[in-house]
């Protein structure tokens, strides 16, 4: 009787139904991809950010003796694999290592580095490639990185220090090389040549270490629960630090598998990330509320409209012994089969919305997509909800007397 | 035995007074009529009495129960279980079948059952009208659907207010006499609005209003 009473009203008042269910599409075609944008946003936009290089940096730690002797510390090669087996390898865009040495005969600084490497990741099928080219794309090279052993990269200073161009030859480590290329980075590379970590290794007898990683990671913003000190928490507090990907846990899970080694949050990256994300995150959660809010009062007036069509109808149910929970069932059955309707079609709107935002604004579609059918449910029965409860408070406010005196 | 006690009733609104002191004790299974001018108080008596509407002084017992007292949801159980209303207008749901706004009577009171309200709507004489819509109803016919619907519950009281207000005299006798033998097989108290004298006829007991005061009251042979 109940759906009978329903169906009626939608059979009846095809218009105010129709803008009803067109509000709450619309209202939650908005939210629902808004939401998932939000969801999808910190990788797609973290991983925007990681163009302005890498937010992790891992040194040897310093041990005071060891330091007083003068002796330099290294990391190990070897461990370097192990950063994509922390918990939060998926999170590791990339890595680059360094060796810094000092030519013995000139004095200049010689680099070795990972360009674009590609390295077998136990237990993944793909192997992945990373480097310089990945962590800093704001490299460049004119010419090419070396190709062959005898082949050297030379800072774009010191080449017009030393007045060398591509294709001139230079000796390093009493052996002959030809500069491949010039490059330029902004930054200490620029004055140094630059060689293959593993040619480098060999040539100064360094094999098997480096100086320093530049970690390029997926991180979670930094909320206040980040900033306290993992040594004064609690274990569960500690676990729940550990299992977020916060760049101080992914950092400290880095340093785990490095031996001797010291990992840091490059803060300025990471604290920019985090701000420009958390940002993004609160406006875009204003604007779900917004697109909700703003169709729940739709679907609220024109509710209100048909209810006032149907005020006589209302007062007879009374007088005839509905109470209040008939009353609002019969409206809340309205609006869930309004919210229903009208979030069924919203979430084929909002595949298309996330669809478009994601292309237009970052290149690939989202990635957030089965969240958006809960999603937009969610939102337009929320939708619904709120649109009803004030026409249902009119509703129960109808005096039968009142109506029905009618002589 | 009384089935309705009302007791100095006054009714006040803002600009002016409908009923200014009733009392009025009504017998179970009697049918009484009220009659007097428009403007005298009866429908807003009426309401009261069914729990429509709350008087500003004087209390009301139904059946023994202070209904005053009740809050709206108790007034709506009360209501379903004790009382069949009956309007002027033929109010029924314009989109539900003569079937089926029988049925919604059933559906506040307990569980809709088409059967009994088929065999409701035969009694009243509206054996081939049962899908029909209001629309395509006569007014004798409306009016008795509606007193199909007040009886579907079995209600001790059926309060009428002018049921026979919109029809001619053939229809309006028609409803009272239908309304008399209903009446006589199922014995519930009946108290009928009217200003139309005629209407009276039917009544054991007529009471006459006058400016929101009883102003006789006198048992007839029905
Ligand atoms: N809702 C109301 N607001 C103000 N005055 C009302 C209201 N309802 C009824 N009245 C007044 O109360 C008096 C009695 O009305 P009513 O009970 O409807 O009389 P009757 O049914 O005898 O015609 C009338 O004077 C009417 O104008
Ligand atoms: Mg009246």
């Amino acid at each position: 009787m109940l759906l009978r009473i329903v169906r009626s009203s939608f059979v009846n008042q095809k218009k105010a139904m129709a803008v009803m269910i067109v509000a709450v599409a619309v209202g939650t075609a908005i939210a629902s991809s808004l939401i998932s944008l939000s969801l999808d946003i910190t990788s797609k936009v973290s991983k925007e950010l990681r163009a302005f290089g890498a937010n992790i940096k891992v040194e040897p730690r310093l041990q005071g003796i060891a330091e007083v002797a003068g002796q330099r510390r290294y990391l190990r090669s070897e461990d370097l694999l192990k950063i994509k087996t922390i918990f939060w390898r998926h999170n590791i865009l990339g890595f680059v290592p360094f060796l810094y040495t000092i030519e013995p005969s000139t004095g200049h600084t010689v680099i070795g580095t990972w360009y674009r490497k590609s390295i077998k990741v136990p237990g993944e099928r793909e192997p992945f490639v990373t480097g310089a080219s990945e962590v800093m794309p704001w490299w460049q090279i004119k010419g090419r990185w070396p190709e062959s052993e005898n082949e050297v990269l030379l800072g774009r200073e010191l080449s017009s220090r030393l007045n060398l161009r591509r294709g001139d030859r230079v000796e390093l480590f009493g052996r002959d090389f030809r500069v491949s290329g010039i490059l330029s980075t902004g930054s200490k590379e620029d004055d140094a040549f630059v060689l293959p970590l593993e040619v480098l290794q060999k040539l100064s007898g360094l094999n098997g270490k480096i100086s320093e990683v530049y970690v390029s990671a997926l991180t979670t913003p930094m909320d206040d629960f980040a900033y306290k000190d993992p040594e004064k928490m609690s274990p569960r507090e500690y676990e729940k630090w550990y299992c977020t990907g916060y760049v101080t846990s992914i950092a400290k899970q880095i340093e785990e598998v490095m031996r001797g080694s010291r990992a840091r949050p490059i803060w300025p990256v990471a604290e920019t990330e985090g701000k420009v994300l958390k940002r993004l995150g609160l406006l875009i959660y204003l604007l779900s509320a917004v697109s909700v809010i703003s169709a729940a009062l739709g679907v609220s007036t024109t509710m209100i409209m048909s209810l006032l069509r149907r005020t006589r109808q209302v007062a007879l149910m009374k007088a005839i012994g509905a109470d209040r929970l008939n009353t609002v069932l019969i409206f809340l059955t309205e609006a869930l089969i309004v919210g229903f309707l009208g979030g069924l079609t919203g979430y084929l709107l909002s595949l298309l919305i996330s669809k478009y935002i994601g292309v237009e604004v970052f290149g690939t579609p989202l990635r957030q997509r089965a969240i958006l059918f809960p999603l937009s449910l969610g939102a337009s029965v929320l939708i619904a909800v709120l649109g009803a409860y004030l026409p249902i408070r009119k509703a129960l406010a109808i005096r039968p007397a009142l109506i029905l005196k009618g002589e | 035995m009384s089935i309705i006690e009302v007791q100095s009733l006054r009714k006040d609104y803002s600009t002016a007074a409908a009923l200014r002191g009733v009392d009025l004790v009504i017998e179970k299974g009697q049918w009484v009529s009220i009659i007097g001018p428009s403007g005298s108080g009866k429908t807003t008596l009426l309401n009261i009495i069914g729990g429509l509407d709350h008087p500003t002084d004087g209390k009301v017992f139904v059946k023994g129960t202070d209904i005053n007292a009740l809050s709206e949801d108790e007034l709506s159980v009360f209501r379903r279980e004790n009382i069949g209303f009956v309007f002027q207008q033929s109010h029924l749901i314009p989109y539900l079948d003569a079937t089926e706004n029988v049925m919604l009577a059933q559906y506040f009171h307990s569980l809709p059952d088409r059967k009994e309200a088929e065999e409701a709507l035969k009694r009243v004489g509206l054996g081939h009208r049962l899908t029909h819509r209001p629309s395509q109803l006569s007014g004798g016919e409306q009016q008795r659907v509606c007193i199909a619907r007040a009886l579907i519950n079995n209600p001790s009281i059926l309060l009428a207010d002018e049921p026979t207000g919109n029809l001619d005299r053939t229809n309006t006798r028609n409803v009272l006499e239908l309304l008399r033998r209903l009446h006589q097989e199922e014995h519930f108290t009946v108290v009928m609005v009217t200003h139309d004298p005629y209407v009276t006829e039917w009544a054991e007991r007529v009471i006459k209003m006058e400016d929101g005061r009883i102003i006789t009251d006198e048992s007839v042979s029905g």
